[in-house]
């Protein structure tokens, strides 16, 4: 029940502002849209209340590490949704999406507040809200059809977000952002719907329920389970996403608005890799095992050529989002290991990253406004003009390049430690590629907050009629916010990672292992 | 500017810090269980200094009150040092129990960090496995927390005159404090660790610390690019670092030093070569943070930061770090205690990092002129000594000599303590010289911007003849300089002749490759003794060089008190703490027999006299007085020589400094222009063109590497995504043929659409 009520209540709120002023007579769908955004706010607030309830063991008395592989707790008993091909309204959740679902109701709360003057805020706010359903409804939905229903759905907010709100490039930046996510999604669909098919000989026998759906694979060949395990891999790395099926990323990023970004890169990437350790791992472990290597080539592709591309960046946003690219790439690398420390540490990367990306994209985002230009170098010395932006600056840049006591460390230090132990000396690719990461992020500081002796370099452009102010207080609230929380979880990283650690153990002790032994895979 | 003696009740805020221990003895609290005060006290410090200073900015109680956060930060150093001290004196007292079989060594676990399972081999799960937190004392932890926390306290004290005085420094000074606490928690925390990956932690807070003190002057491009550097260079060290630790995890399966250290041969099976690159990595993190060749390039640009940033990274802090982590790889190489034989190589390795490093940092000394980079270079130098001696003893360790071993340890660890002290104060007084200098230039040129910008007050060519105006201060620097010299009886002198002479005894009797680094340090003993004086002559003999020097007035409160506390004990630490045994003391950890105490301090200092003049080896009784004619004769009076000079008649100096400015004016001076214009002193003053050649590489391959990425990415990886699409937009034009504009062909469609995609599934599930 509770599950059904962070997934549906803000689409319901959110549909029915957004559509409330439009029917209403005229004077008092006035008064829906001023209300519009304290409402939103609200809504999402209490999701986040419910969230962390569900989170703390000390008030929910859930115990997310008692729970075993493959059951859920909150679990409702399926409703028929369509019961002639076995679609049923069927919600769980597990240590695998407990703390992406409280990664959204945060998230998503904080960029309502970074944009809480957003133009046309009537619309902005209730399209977030709208969002936020949907991304949970993909965490917590245990039937693939209503996840993949989800899953489209978190396109269609985000492409009018992208092309209402966006800049200048938008209308390519949207249509590009929803075809190629929607074509990608689409061979997914194939790999679902084949997996479906095989759950059972007649129609009435098959199902789409995860827990079905997953066994699938026992009654497949091995050519077929390592075709549809491409095909999700496709699906699921596109969103992720990793190179070479990337570049749908960086465009719309830089023309999404701030709280769009925030959510696109905040939680939106992180759907690709749960929805791979969900279905394609848990479904085809043999797969899994065998494409290794893929997996470590896709994973090092991402880590050390997006690195390479951030550092070619002019443009602030667009090499945040290439940094985007390049850490996820660290995912599949934990995943590769094999190891429960690896794939704890690529869960623990994803919610690292959740907490990180929307800060470096709040900061990029303030950057435009107040400077009204994202070119790097064209605007130096913003210590001067605004001390606090320079200082979330300085940590979320700081704490995306891997610092110690914030949260990427962890995930990093303990997917390096897997690394080392199942590929040896082939560390040394991502360790090094975390100097070329010091190397863009310090650079790009350099040329933002420091100054430079150059008077030609780094003057308040003209179009900003004198002195910028420093970001407004909402935006500051937010930012700081995020930055509290990555120094929160670098320096006590066990309030999650302790449930991931126990999932990742669960999973290659009940699926992976056995995977490994017949294929021959030493750990 | 106030007086000093009116600035003293400003020091309330550091009663309660005071308080703090006693309070907690009182409650019988066990000292080791408060070591988190240490770590805690600056952390805490550090956002509120900050964030009140971002909203108390330019408010009078804040600014005149709290000097803008400088007592805050003081008491927060205060409350570190005085339970570093409590534990100290407890452990010397013997209050805690020997917990371990070598040496005397306590550790406590506080609780788990992170915890997880690893897959073995025979696909069965391990045991949880945890990285704790948690502090480990022994004796060497013990003389570096003293350092930091003495130092850090007193360095904060000096800012508070130096940093506070500053006109371009106001409404900007709580970033510095909140910084430098920072950083002062780094190290710290970094010496307290029980696991090498909190030590690494910590370890990288410094680098970020060292990255925004640097580049505290925001406005200057220098400062911007030198902390950039300084980070980044650290950084590439630092990686290597953390490779060495994920090949020790995977050797030991834990990164606690109790686990690792009870037995580093794990039974004899460990796989040597492993752990030799293990080892070999750790070494090449400690190049980077300690500044040697050849990722030393960072720390002469790091002096952009604010003199006590300089003082804090090269005496207390920082630069230390290295020296720290080489020192806790004794007991992988001690084979007397279960350590692992045949890793002599590595010992070789770092004592020719160290003898390298020395001789060329010293030889860059030689034609500097900012007062500040003489001492950077100097800091350099005189830490690659120390790596010198650690490499030799981790060669006799290894080699299975411990006495020997032992010996070279403590007197390495020894000459880490001198020396900081020693720097500490000496860039302590060269803040003083430029800050005075720069005051007197701003007091001279008041209202005319005329000859502002061109005028350096940390160039020694500016300065001249100051010995008769800053008695304080040259006297402070003279002593230093001494110290760091090795001037007989002073400070320095008995552990840089405790490694030079081991460094030979071990070339002499056992390895002929160790006499690399013996001859490259004995010669750098004679260079030190002429960059050193060289430094003394140029700022405080001789005529004053600019009209500048006139005006210079030692009146900056807060600024005496630290060079007269650390004066004392650069003087008389040296021989004080010999006497008392602390060579052997530092070497505690890795040796349990510690050798014998003479029965009365008479004895003790008759052996100590002994064993450093006349010791009973012939061969060391050559090398120990070639080191002290080298750098006691030969050094200053070339030095004299070339940059000496009497002051300007009728101008008299401090009588404890005054028979250095005679002797200057006896030899002084001399012509050497002719050699100053050689391509060699050329190549010197551009620092062998290692930054020169960095660059160049850098430019050749990153930059033009990064560029094609991206033109690759945008331009093949999308450009092949927007191939497809604009085919498809072609083949669209054919499909719009179909386009009737009619719903009901629409929803046609798409249903033919679905169900060919379920017919395709259908068909491939088979």
């Amino acid at each position: 029940m509770i599950l059904t009520i962070l997934a549906l209540s803000p689409i319901a709120v959110g549909a029915l502002l957004l559509v409330l002023p439009q029917i209403l007579p005229s004077h008092a769908g006035d008064q829906v849209r001023t209300f519009s955004r304290n409402m939103c706010m609200g809504v999402s607030l209490g999701l986040f209340a419910i969230s962390t309830w569900a989170a703390a063991h000390s008030l929910s008395d859930l115990d997310w590490m008692a729970i075993g592989f493959g059951s859920y707790e909150l679990e409702n008993t399926p409703v028929d949704l369509i019961p002639y091909i076995g679609v049923s309204w069927h919600v769980g959740a597990d240590a695998l999406s407990l703390p992406m679902i409280w990664l959204t109701s945060l998230v998503v709360p904080i960029s309502m507040l970074v944009e809480w003057d957003a133009k046309r805020g009537h619309l902005f706010h209730p399209l977030l809200l709208v969002m936020e359903g949907a991304m949970i409804g993909v965490f917590v939905s245990l039937d693939l059809f209503v996840f993949y229903v989800f899953w489209e759905l978190t396109l269609i907010p985000m492409f009018f977000l992208i092309l209402m709100w966006g800049g200048a490039d938008r209308r390519y930046a949207a249509m590009k952002f929803f075809i190629y996510t929607f074509t990608a999604s689409v061979i997914m669909l194939i790999g679902i719907l084949v997996m479906y098919f095989n759950t059972g000989t007649s129609i009435s026998d098959r199902s789409f329920d995860l827990e079905v759906i997953l066994a699938s694979g026992s009654t497949m060949s091995e050519g077929l389970r390592h075709i549809v395990w491409m095909l999700l891999l496709v699906g699921f790395a596109t969103k992720m996403p990793s190179v070479p099926v990337h570049t749908w990323l960086p465009d719309a990023h830089v023309q999404a608005p701030t709280a769009g970004s925030m959510i696109l890169a905040g939680v939106m990437l992180k759907m690709g890799a749960y929805g791979f350790l969900r279905v394609a791992v848990t479904a085809f472990p043999g797969s899994t095992v065998v494409f290794t290597p893929l997996l470590v080539a896709l994973g090092m592709a991402s880590l050390v050529y997006g690195a390479w591309v951030c550092m070619g960046q002019t443009n602030l946003k667009r090499m945040v989002a290439y940094s985007s690219v390049s850490h996820m790439g660290l995912i599949f690398l934990g995943i590769a290991t094999m190891q429960p420390l690896g794939i704890a540490g690529a869960l623990f990367m994803m919610f690292a990253h959740g907490i990180i990306s929307p800060l470096l994209f709040a900061v990029a985002g303030a950057f435009k406004h107040h400077y009204h230009t994202l070119e790097i170098g064209s605007m130096r010395g913003i210590a001067h003009h605004s001390p606090w932006l320079s200082g979330h600056m300085m940590l979320g840049w700081m704490a995306s390049l891997g610092l110690p006591m914030m949260a990427g460390f962890v995930a990093e230090v303990a997917v390096l430690i897997a690394f080392w132990m199942t590929f040896g000396w082939l560390v040394l690719l991502p360790a090094l590629t975390l100097i070329i990461t010091a190397v863009y992020y310090l650079t790009s500081m350099q040329r933002t907050i420091f100054e430079s002796n150059d008077p030609h370099n780094g003057l308040l452009p003209e179009t900003l009629h004198g002195e910028p102010r420093d970001i407004t207080w909402h935006e500051n609230a937010g930012m700081a916010i995020l930055g509290g929380l990555t120094i929160l979880f670098g320096i006590l990283p066990f309030f999650f990672w302790d449930m991931m650690s126990y999932w990742s153990s669960e999973l290659i002790d009940t699926v992976l292992v056995a995977a490994m032994e017949s294929e021959g895979v030493k750990p | 500017m106030a007086k000093s003696g009116n600035e003293y009740r400003l020091l309330m805020p550091l009663i309660p810090a005071l308080l703090v221990v006693p309070a907690l003895a009182i409650a019988e609290f066990d000292s080791v269980d408060a070591a988190f005060l240490i770590v805690l006290a600056p952390l805490v410090a550090f956002p509120i200094i900050l964030i009140s200073g971002q909203l108390k900015n330019g408010e009078k109680a804040w600014k005149e009150g709290l000097k803008e956060g400088g007592t805050l930060a003081l008491s927060a150093l205060l409350v570190s040092l005085t339970t570093a001290l409590w534990i100290i004196v407890d452990y010397l007292r013997g209050a805690r129990e020997i917990s371990e079989e070598v040496g005397e060594r306590v550790a406590t676990t506080w609780g788990d960090w992170i915890s997880f399972d690893v897959l073995l081999s025979d696909y069965t799960m391990s045991s949880e496995r945890v990285i704790g937190v948690g502090v480990w004392v022994d004796s060497v932890t013990l003389m570096l927390l003293f350092v930091a926390t003495f130092l850090c306290f007193l360095i904060c004290w000096f800012s508070l005159g130096y940093m506070n005085t500053d006109p371009i420094n106001e409404n900007r000074n709580h970033r510095f404090y909140a910084e430098f606490v920072l950083f002062a928690m780094g190290m710290f925390g970094m010496v307290l660790a029980d696991n090498f990956l909190w030590l690494f932690i910590f370890w990288e807070i410094m680098g970020l610390c060292s990255y925004l003190l640097i580049g505290f002057y925001f406005w200057k491009e220098s400062a911007a690019y030198a902390a950039k550097k300084a980070f980044l260079t650290t950084r590439v060290g630092d990686v290597f670092l953390m490779i060495g630790l994920l090949i020790l995890y995977d050797i030991y399966g834990s990164l606690e030093f109790s686990v690792i250290f009870e037995d580093p041969s794990l039974n004899g099976s460990v796989d040597t070569d492993k752990l030799f690159w293990a080892l070999l990595m750790l070494f090449v993190g400690a190049v980077g943070k300690s500044a040697q060749f050849p990722l030393h390039v960072w720390l002469p640009d790091a002096m952009e930061g604010p003199t006590p940033v300089s003082a804090l990274i090269h005496a207390a802090t920082m630069v230390n770090a290295g020296l720290y982590l080489v020192a806790r790889m004794v007991p992988f190489v001690d084979v007397g205690h279960h350590g692992v034989a045949g890793l002599e190589d590595l010992g070789l390795i770092v004592a020719y990092i160290g003898g390298i490093t020395a001789f060329m940092a010293a030889s860059i000394a030689f034609v500097q002129n900012d007062i500040k980079k003489v001492l950077a270079y100097s800091t350099m130098s005189q830490l690659a000594y120390i790596f010198t001696g650690l490499g030799v003893s981790l060669w006799f360790y290894n080699h299975g000599n411990a006495d020997a071993a032992a010996l070279v340890f403590g007197g390495s660890m020894f000459h880490l303590f001198n020396h900081a002290m020693a720097k500490g104060m000496l860039f302590m007084a060269s803040g003083s010289v430029i800050h005075e200098v720069h005051h007197a230039h701003d007091h001279l040129h008041h209202g005319s911007e005329h000859g502002h910008h061109d005028f350096d007050p940390q160039d020694m060519r500016n300065m001249g003849g100051l010995a008769s105006k800053m008695p304080v201060t040259s006297a402070a620097m003279m002593i230093g300089s001494m110290s760091i010299i090795g001037i007989p009886l002073i400070g320095g002198f008995w552990s840089k002749e405790a490694i030079v002479a081991k460094t030979w005894k071990a070339s002499l009797d056992y390895e002929p490759l160790m006499l690399g680094p013996a001859v490259l340090v004995l010669l750098t003993a004679g260079m030190t003794g002429f960059y050193m004086s060289r430094m003394w002559f140029m700022t405080f003999a001789g005529e004053p060089k600019s009209e500048v020097v006139d005006h210079v007035h030692e009146e900056t409160p807060w600024i005496k008190e630290p060079l007269v506390i650390l004066s004392v004990i650069s003087a008389l630490g040296g021989f004080g703490l010999s006497v008392l045994g602390v060579v052997k003391w530092l070497a505690k950890p890795y040796k349990d027999d510690i050798g014998i105490q003479k029965e009365s301090v008479f004895d003790q200092v008759i052996y100590e006299l002994e064993h450093a003049f006349l010791p009973e080896d012939p061969n060391l009784r050559i090398v120990g007085w070639t080191t002290i004619f080298l750098s006691l004769v030969v050094g200053p009076i070339i030095a004299a020589r070339v940059h000496g000079g009497s002051l300007r008649a009728g101008q008299s100096s401090n009588p404890m400094v005054s028979w250095l400015v005679w002797i200057s004016g006896r030899f002084g001076s001399q012509d050497m222009s002719e050699m100053a214009d050689s391509s060699l002193s050329e190549a010197l003053r551009h620092r062998l063109y290692f930054d020169h050649y960095y660059e160049k590489a850098l430019g050749m391959t990153a930059i033009p590497l990064a560029s094609f990425a991206a033109w690759f990415d945008r331009n093949v990886i999308d450009g092949i995504v927007k191939q497809v699409e604009s085919s498809s937009v072609l083949g669209s034009v054919q499909i719009r043929r179909a386009t009737t504009g009619r719903a009901r062909d629409y929803i046609m469609m798409t249903a033919v659409g679905m169900i060919s995609i379920f017919a395709l599934a259908w068909g491939v599930s088979g």
